[in-house]
C-alpha cells in the first residue's frame, strides 16, 4: 500500500520483529521466550529509558506469541498520548471483551509511558487489569518505575530495561550499514554510541541522518548531524543569562520548548556539557553543575521544565555577576 | 475582513435583546406612550455596567418601531453649540418637511462628559423641554453629581449584570451559527469571567474561537481578566512588597484565581520585581519548589500538599527581597501563555505529522516531535530528494512535507565543534 520500505525510517524499517533477533537485553528475552514456550504470562511492567528496546519486546513478544498475525490480539496505547483513564477503559474494555482466536488463552494490552499517568489513574488502572485479568495480559512500560504505584508494582512482573552496551549497539548498526550498502567505519560507530548513550533509536536516527549525506559513517559526519540536531538556541540561552538579561534568556528557553519541540532533558544535557566552557570560576560551575542535576532530577519527577530551568538560568545571571 | 461579532450578532429586535426583562418592558411602555403620542417622559436615561444591552436595547427599539436613529457617542464632541445644533434639529424639526420621519436620538454615555462639557449638559437639558422625539440617554454611573439636573427630569431605567445563564445562552447561539462545537462548561466559563457583561463575554468567545471547529476549557482557561478592577495586580503588588509570610500568603485568598494561573503571573513577573541577581535567584528558585510540590500533589493526589506550594510561591518569593530596592515597575500579562497560543497552529500541524508518523514507529507523538524530527529536518536540509521520499511514505501532505521543508531552513545550526573532551558525567 505504501511506498518501497526504501523510504522508511530505519527505526521502524529495521526494527526487530522476532525476540531472537533483540541482541540486547540478553536475560529478558530469555524470560520472554520462557512465556512464549509456555503459552502463559503475568501482568508486566517494563521500566527503563529511552530507546531500550521496551515496546520492542512487548512487540516481539506478541508476535512469537500468536504468529504474523498477532495485531488481532494485541493493543498497544499511548498513556501521554490518549485523552485520560475513561478512554484508556473503554479501549480495553471494548478490546478484552472477545476471545482470541488462537491457542493462547489471553491477548495482550500495552500500556507505553504508564509513569505519565496520575495515581488515581492508575488505581483505576489496577482495578481494569484485576477485571479483565482472565482474557488480557497487561505490560506497562516506563521510563521511571518509581512513578508507578505500589499497588501495580506488586501485582506485575518487574523486567529491567539498560542502556545499550557499545557492543550491541555495534551490532545494530552493522546489521543496518550491511542491509543498505553503507560504509560504517569504527569511529564512526564510536562517536554514534557517544552521542545516544545507549539510547537505541537515537543511534539508529543518527545512522540514518549522517548516511543521508551520501558518505561513508564518520566521526566528523555524526558530529556535524549533532551540532545540527542539537538546537544553537541553547548557547545563545545561556550566553544572555551571564550577561544578566534574564527575560531574553527565558524567551529563548520557550522558543526551545514549545516551538522547537525539546524535551527539558535535552535541553538539560546540553547546558551541562557547555557549562565546562563558560569563562566562570571552577567552584561557580560545580555549584552550577550540583543545580543542574537538582533540576534534571526534578523534571524527570514530573516538575514543569520551564520553571525549572528558569530557576537554573537565575542561577547563571548570578554566576555571570560574580565573575564581571 | 472578519465582522466584529457583537456587531455581527448585534440584536435586531426587541426580543432578541438579552435579559434585564423588566427594563426593556418599561423602556418599551415609554416608546409606545410616545406613538401614542402622550409622552410620559422627554427622555430614558438608561444605567447600568457596561455591556447590558443598553444601546442595543435603542438600537433594536428603533429598527423595531420605525425609528430612525440619530446617534451622538462618547467620543463626539459635545461642547453645547454642536449639540444644539444635531440634537435640536434632530428632536424639533420632525415636521418642516411634511412628511413625518421619527427619530430617536440617543446620547451615548453622558456620564463621560467632563467639567469642559458643562455647557453641553446644559444645552442638553434645554433640547430635553423643546423635544418632540424621544431623547434616550446612557450612563455607567446615574448618580454621578453632575447627572442630578438630568435624572429630575428623566425616566430612570436600571440595567443590571447579566445573569450568567444568559450570557451562556447568547453564546450558544453563536456558536450554532458559526458552527462551532463549544462545551456548557467552556461557555460558563467564559460567562462567569464576564461578569455579566455581553459584550466582553462575546468578544472573549470570538478571540478563542474564530476560525475553529471546536473549543475546549484549555482553549478559554487562560483567558485574562477584563481590566475593570484588575485584582490580580494588587494581589501581586502585596506579594512582592510583603514583609512576612503571611501578608503574602494572605493576598492569595484575596482573589478568586485558579492557583496555577496565580503562579503564572508570579513566575513571569519575578524578573521585572526582583532586579538584584541574587533575590531573583532566591524567588526563582522558590517558586521551582513551590512547582515541584504543586505536581506531587496532582501526581499522587496529595492535597494535603497543596499548602506547602502556596506559601513557597508567596511567601517564598516575597523573602527574596533583599537588595532590591522598591520601585513600581507595571505588572504584565504571563508571556509564556500568550506565546503558547501564538504558535498553537504550528503546534497543531506538528502534532498531525507527528502522530502519522508515532504510530508507524510504536512510540508517542512527543517522542517522535523531541526525538525524530530533527533528524528528519537535518535530511530534508541535505538531501531534501530523500527527505521527501521518506515523508511521503509516512502519507504527510504537501503542506505538511512544506512546513517541515520551512522549519528546516530556518533552524539555527550550532557551529560544529569537536568533541575534544568528553562532557559525559
Amino acid at each position: 500500500m505504501s511506498l518501497s520500505r526504501e523510504f522508511e525510517l530505519w527505526v521502524e524499517k529495521y526494527r526487530p520483529k522476532t525476540l531472537d533477533e533483540m541482541v540486547n537485553q540478553r536475560e529478558i528475552v530469555e524470560r520472554l521466550k520462557r512465556f512464549v514456550e509456555t503459552k502463559t504470562m503475568p501482568h508486566c511492567l517494563f521500566a527503563g529509558p529511552p530507546g531500550t528496546g521496551k515496546t520492542t519486546a512487548a512487540h516481539c513478544l506478541a508476535h512469537d506469541l500468536f504468529g504474523e498475525g498477532y495485531r488481532e490480539n494485541f493493543l498497544e496505547l499511548n498513556a501521554s498520548d490518549e485523552r485520560g483513564i475513561d478512554v484508556i477503559r473503554t479501549t480495553v474494555k471494548n478490546f478484552a471483551r472477545s476471545a482470541t482466536l488462537t491457542d493462547v488463552p489471553f491477548k495482550i494490552l500495552v500500556l507505553d509511558e504508564a509513569d505519565n499517568l496520575t495515581a488515581d489513574a492508575q488505581q483505576a488502572l489496577r482495578r481494569t487489569m484485576e477485571k479483565y485479568t482472565d482474557t488480557c495480559r497487561f505490560i506497562l512500560s516506563c521510563n521511571y518505575s518509581n512513578r508507578i504505584i505500589e499497588p501495580i508494582q506488586s501485582r506485575t512482573a518487574i523486567f529491567r530495561f539498560t542502556p545499550l552496551s557499545f557492543e550491541d549497539t555495534y551490532v545494530y548498526l552493522r546489521r543496518i550499514c550491511d542491509a543498505e550498502g553503507v560504509e560504517l567505519t569504527e569511529d564512526g560507530a564510536q562517536a554514534i554510541y557517544e552521542v545516544a548513550e545507549g539510547d537505541l533509536r537515537k543511534a539508529v536516527n543518527t545512522l540514518q541522518a549522517v548516511a543521508s549525506l551520501g558518505k561513508p559513517i564518520t566521526a566528523d559526519g555524526v558530529y556535524d548531524v549533532v551540532g545540527w540536531v542539537h538546537p544553537k538556541e541553547v548557547a545563545e540561552m545561556m550566553d544572555y543569562a551571564l550577561k544578566g538579561e534574564f527575560s531574553k534568556s527565558r524567551s529563548l528557553l520557550r522558543i526551545l520548548l514549545y516551538q522547537r519541540g525539546y524535551a527539558g532533558s535535552d535541553i538539560v544535557k546540553r547546558m551541562h556539557s557547555r557549562i565546562f566552557d563558560l569563562d566562570i570560576s571552577e567552584k561557580q560551575k560545580i555549584e552550577l553543575i550540583n543545580y543542574l542535576g537538582e533540576v534534571d532530577f526534578r523534571i524527570a519527577q514530573g516538575a514543569d521544565e520551564e520553571v525549572q530551568i528558569s530557576a537554573f538560568l537565575a542561577r547563571l545571571v548570578l554566576a555571570g555577576r560574580g565573575s564581571s | 475582513m472578519t465582522i466584529p461579532w457583537i456587531i455581527k450578532y448585534r440584536p435586531r429586535r426587541v426580543e432578541e435583546v438579552v435579559g434585564n426583562e423588566d427594563s426593556k418592558k418599561k423602556f418599551i411602555e415609554w416608546i409606545e406612550s410616545w406613538i401614542k403620542g402622550k409622552p410620559t417622559y422627554k427622555a430614558a436615561l438608561l444605567y447600568g455596567p457596561a455591556g447590558t444591552g443598553k444601546t442595543s436595547l435603542v438600537e433594536a427599539t428603533a429598527r423595531t418601531y420605525g425609528y430612525d436613529l440619530v446617534e451622538l457617542n462618547a467620543s463626539d464632541q459635545r461642547s453645547e453649540a454642536i449639540i444644539k445644533r444635531i440634537v435640536g434639529i434632530a428632536a424639533c424639526q420632525g415636521t418642516l418637511t411634511g412628511a413625518i420621519t421619527k427619530r430617536i436620538i440617543l446620547l451615548d454615555e453622558v456620564d463621560g462628559m467632563s467639567e469642559e462639557d458643562r455647557g453641553g449638559l446644559k444645552a442638553i437639558l434645554e433640547v430635553l423641554e423643546k423635544s418632540h422625539q424621544p431623547i434616550v440617554l446612557t450612563a455607567n454611573d446615574a448618580w454621578d453629581p453632575k447627572l442630578a439636573s438630568l435624572r429630575s427630569v428623566c425616566l430612570m431605567i436600571e440595567f443590571k449584570r447579566l445573569k450568567q445563564w444568559e450570557v451562556v445562552k447568547k453564546l450558544r447561539d453563536i456558536c450554532l451559527r458559526e458552527g462551532i462545537e463549544a462545551d456548557k462548561e467552556v461557555l460558563e466559563f467564559i460567562a462567569k469571567r464576564s461578569e455579566g457583561d455581553l459584550r466582553s463575554a462575546i468578544n472573549d468567545l470570538q478571540t478563542v474561537a474564530q476560525g475553529r471547529k471546536k473549543i475546549t476549557i484549555d482553549d478559554v482557561k487562560w483567558l485574562p481578566y477584563r481590566n475593570r478592577t484588575e485584582p490580580i495586580f494588587d494581589v501581586l503588588s502585596m506579594i512582592f512588597n510583603a514583609k512576612t509570610i503571611s501578608t503574602a500568603r494572605r493576598a492569595l485568598s484575596l482573589i478568586d484565581m485558579d492557583p496555577d494561573m496565580i503562579f503564572e503571573w508570579i513566575y513571569e513577573n519575578a524578573p521585572s520585581q526582583l532586579t538584584d541577581p541574587r533575590d531573583l535567584a532566591i524567588a526563582m528558585e522558590n517558586l521551582a519548589r513551590a512547582d515541584m510540590v504543586r505536581s506531587r500533589v496532582k501526581l499522587f493526589q496529595r492535597w494535603d500538599l497543596l499548602a506547602f506550594a502556596t506559601e513557597m510561591m508567596s511567601g517564598g518569593v516575597a523573602v527574596a527581597r533583599e537588595a532590591t530596592k522598591p520601585k513600581w515597575t507595571p505588572f504584565h500579562f504571563p508571556e509564556r501563555i500568550k506565546f503558547l497560543s501564538s504558535i498553537r497552529e504550528e503546534r497543531e500541524i506538528m502534532e498531525s505529522i507527528a502522530s502519522k508518523i508515532a504510530s508507524r514507529c510504536l512510540t508517542s507523538k512527543r517522542t517522535i516531535i523531541s526525538d525524530v524530527i530533527p533528524y528528519i529536518l537535518f535530511i530534508l536540509r541535505n538531501n531534501p530528494d530523500y527527505g521527501i521520499k521518506l515523508l511521503k511514505s509516512y502519507e504527510l501532505t504537501n503542506p505538511e512535507v512544506e512546513f517541515l521543508k520551512r522549519k528546516a531552513e530556518v533552524t539555527a545550526v550550532e557551529a560544529p565543534r569537536k568533541r575534544s573532551r568528553s562532557t559525559r558525567s
